[in-house]
């Protein structure tokens, strides 16, 4: 017990640094993931046939290879084009080009679930195309997929350790460190643990609230 | 057109094949540990039950790189020396576990209650109606997810490369820092990573359309 | 089992409920009823929607707990025993054993989807009895040309109609040679042209002389076929007795009100 509260009185610092870092990635990185996602889905709801296929092709690139790979492509590909942009940056905008594609495969399937019955409504009282979509359909398909969005934005949360890979020192990167410094493994798991489920099981908690007020709202 | 990804390509696909080996390991292990766990946690008493949450709370909501490093570092200092393979695929396969686990918990959780109630009904006790009643259904209704979780431990497994254990991530990062040919080799890397994942990605979508059972 | 040294009732009642209580919480659903049930009588139960006669059928076979009062199924006890005076609850066991005595048939047929018809009928004798295969399946195919299914037997449930599920339900009962059949509103949630096969089936089970409690809305059925009309209402047994009578001369206003909304609806 006595090595528990030295180990974390003197490491307390490091771990309070990397978890700010670590929920700055997130919150740079998640509303990134969502407008991408937004604007994926804008070429099927305008029916651009090229466009869509473009973004479908998209969508399933980044489904189907590892973010870490991604993010090593921007890391070290982008000084090769003169970019010399940091870490941090290219972590965010790996998280987002990865999770917007899962994010924007959540809302389309959101739109397709609703009946024709709704878009039929909607132009039935003279609305033009894109206002159908932006007071209709989006609305009710955002509502429906809540729960579907906010796991990604779980996953979400838990990806940000990559960015460790590529030298952030985020909460992640504290903890590999720490244990290489004081050699106490599971000290510092438990205290890395911590804090991880402090981001997400807020997360979570904060989703569900938005959750039961959207439906007790539109339900 | 692509020379150094072309004078590399046996090199990588030797990664490949780690990478292929070692999602196999994790995804058959944890699949079945999962499943057992999550029926443990369906039949089981309210203390086996609240372990199992603790424990599908844990792994869920912990990165699974962090998983990785607890136990490439705790092994050692538990007085085990296990290689990096090992350390990675054990971790790897309690994670996945616990996302098959929950899978499974709700799959069985969303069994109709007029199933398990007509199988009272004649007279069938509990583990007999776990097995010939509720189960045969829940797998049914676990292999879409299983499939998705699976593409998520795949696409993992080059994590272990951070935490050293050599596969095709690995063997990409050693080869680009030879080249520099980094649009090459990774773009490559990320075609044959797309090879082993969408075939599984494209089962996982057509199943969940037609699994679910006529009613 | 064990049958001899089970408590022998004093009449030859297959089922006896009495002062039955049971409440969800705060609401009480079941406010002491008391219906027992001859071999070979057929009992409809009527009333209105929310008065508890599901709750109270699914009592006597324990799918549902109750606070109060007794249930015995040929002299057996349901759910619960008295041990020196206290009342306790009977193990799982003994509680599956009952339940292969008494057969029961649900509004929402619940056949098992992943099995055929075939496999429905023989679950019964073949998980629960241990029956071999052969003899079930003999049995099984018997009775499922009793109900008319004999030619669906390798189907799957999803492929057939409301009807025919039901049918096959019915036969799947009746596989374990219940001493008692149960029946709640198996044909609420069927079309209007299914309704009369599976009524028919029911029917002919009550001239076999087959002991049965069944609830419906079917108010042809009841007049035809109950020996006796339970009518329920608020939890509690309002009126009694052989259809002809009460129904043509109900004695309270409830019971009334409630016959004239339903032949209304069917005429
Ligand atoms: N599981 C339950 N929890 C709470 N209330 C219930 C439950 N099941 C039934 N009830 C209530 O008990 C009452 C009787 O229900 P039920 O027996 O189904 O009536 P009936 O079959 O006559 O329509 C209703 O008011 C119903 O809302
Ligand atoms: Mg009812």
């Amino acid at each position: 017990m006595d090595a528990f509260v030295i180990f974390f009185t003197r490491y307390l610092p490091a771990f309070a640094d990397g978890f700010l870092i670590t929920a700055g990635v997130a919150a740079l990185a998640a509303p990134a993931a969502l407008i991408w996602a937004i604007v994926l889905i804008i070429p099927r709801l305008a029916q651009w046939t090229w466009a869509s296929r473009l973004v479908d092709a998209y969508v399933e690139v980044m489904r189907n290879s590892p973010l870490l790979v991604q993010m090593y492509l921007l890391y070290f590909g982008l000084p090769l084009l003169g970019l010399f942009w940091s870490s941090i940056v290219c972590g965010v905008i790996a998280i987002a080009s990865q999770h917007g594609a899962f994010l924007s495969e959540i809302l389309r399937s959101g739109i397709q679930s609703l009946s024709q019955r709704q878009w039929e409504a909607g132009s039935a009282i003279g609305m033009r195309r894109f206002a159908v979509i932006r007071l209709v359909i989006l609305p009710q398909a955002f509502i429906k997929v809540l729960p579907a969005l906010g796991n990604q934005l779980i996953v979400l949360v838990k990806d940000t350790s990559l960015v460790s890979a590529i030298g952030v020192m985020d909460l992640t990167l504290t903890g590999k460190m720490t244990i290489e410094r004081s050699g106490a493994s599971f000290e510092a798991f438990i205290a890395v643990a911590f804090f991880y489920l402090i981001l997400t099981s807020t997360l979570g908690l904060v989703l569900r609230i938005i959750e039961v007020r959207a439906a007790r709202r539109y339900g | 057109m692509f020379p150094v990804l072309q004078s590399n390509l046996p090199y990588l696909l030797q990664g490949a094949v780690y990478t292929v080996i070692l999602s196999a390991i994790v995804v058959s292990c944890g699949t079945a540990l999962g499943v057992g766990i999550g029926v443990l946690a369906s039949v089981g008493g309210a203390i086996l039950r609240s372990i199992i949450t603790a424990y599908i709370f844990l792994f869920r909501g912990v990165p699974v790189l962090v998983i990785m490093f607890l136990g490439f570092y705790s092994f050692p200092a538990l007085g085990l020396r296990l290689d990096a393979y090992t350390a990675v695929a054990i971790s790897m396969i309690v994670y996945v576990g616990a996302f098959v686990a929950e899978a499974t918990r709700g799959a069985i959780a969303g069994v109709p209650t007029g199933q398990t109630e007509a199988a009272k009904s004649l007279g069938m006790r509990k583990g007999k109606m776990m097995r010939e009643i509720v189960l045969p259904q829940a797998m049914r209704l676990v292999i879409a997810p299983v499939l998705n979780i699976s593409l998520m431990a795949i696409k993992q497994t080059s994590y272990a490369s951070i935490v050293g254990a050599w596969e095709l991530s690995f063997a990409a990062r050693e080869v680009v820092e030879r080249t520099l040919a980094a649009f090459q080799i990774f773009l490559g890397v990320m075609l044959i990573y797309f090879i082993i994942c969408y075939p599984l990605s494209l089962a996982a979508r057509a199943l969940d359309k037609r699994l679910a059972f006529d009613s | 089992m064990n049958q001899a040294a089970a408590p022998i009732s004093q009449s030859d009642d297959i089922v006896a409920i009495r002062g039955l209580r049971k409440s969800y919480s705060t609401l009480e659903v079941l406010k002491g009823i008391d219906i027992s049930v001859k071999r070979g009588e057929v009992v409809v139960i009527l009333g209105p929607s929310g008065s508890g006669k599901s709750t109270m059928l699914r009592c006597v076979n324990f799918l549902e707990n109750f606070d109060q009062g007794t249930i015995t199924v040929e002299g057996r006890p349901v759910g619960y025993k008295m041990v020196n005076g206290t009342r306790r609850p009977v193990s799982e066991v003994d509680n599956a054993s009952l339940r292969q005595h008494v057969g029961m048939v649900f509004q929402s047929y619940n056949l098992f989807p992943h099995r055929t018809v075939l496999q429905n009928v023989m679950m019964g004798p073949v998980k629960v009895k241990g029956m071999d295969n052969s003899k079930a399946r003999d049995i099984a195919m018997k009775l499922l040309a009793k109900v008319g299914m004999e030619h669906k037997a390798d189907a799957y449930p999803g492929r057939l109609s409301g009807g025919q599920q039901q049918r096959v339900a019915i036969a799947r009962a009746l596989a374990m040679e219940p001493s008692v059949m149960l029946f709640d509103e198996v044909t609420s949630a069927l079309d209007p042209e299914l309704v009369g096969e599976v009524l028919k089936v029911m029917r002919e089970l009550a001239e076999e002389g087959m002991t049965m409690i069944v609830v419906t809305h079917e108010m042809g059925f009841a007049r035809g076929v109950a020996d006796r009309v339970v009518f329920m209402d608020g939890g509690v047994v309002v009126e009694q007795g052989p259809p002809e009578e009460i129904m043509t001369n109900p004695q309270t206003d409830r019971f009334r009100g409630f016959l004239s909304r339903h032949l209304s609806h069917e005429g």
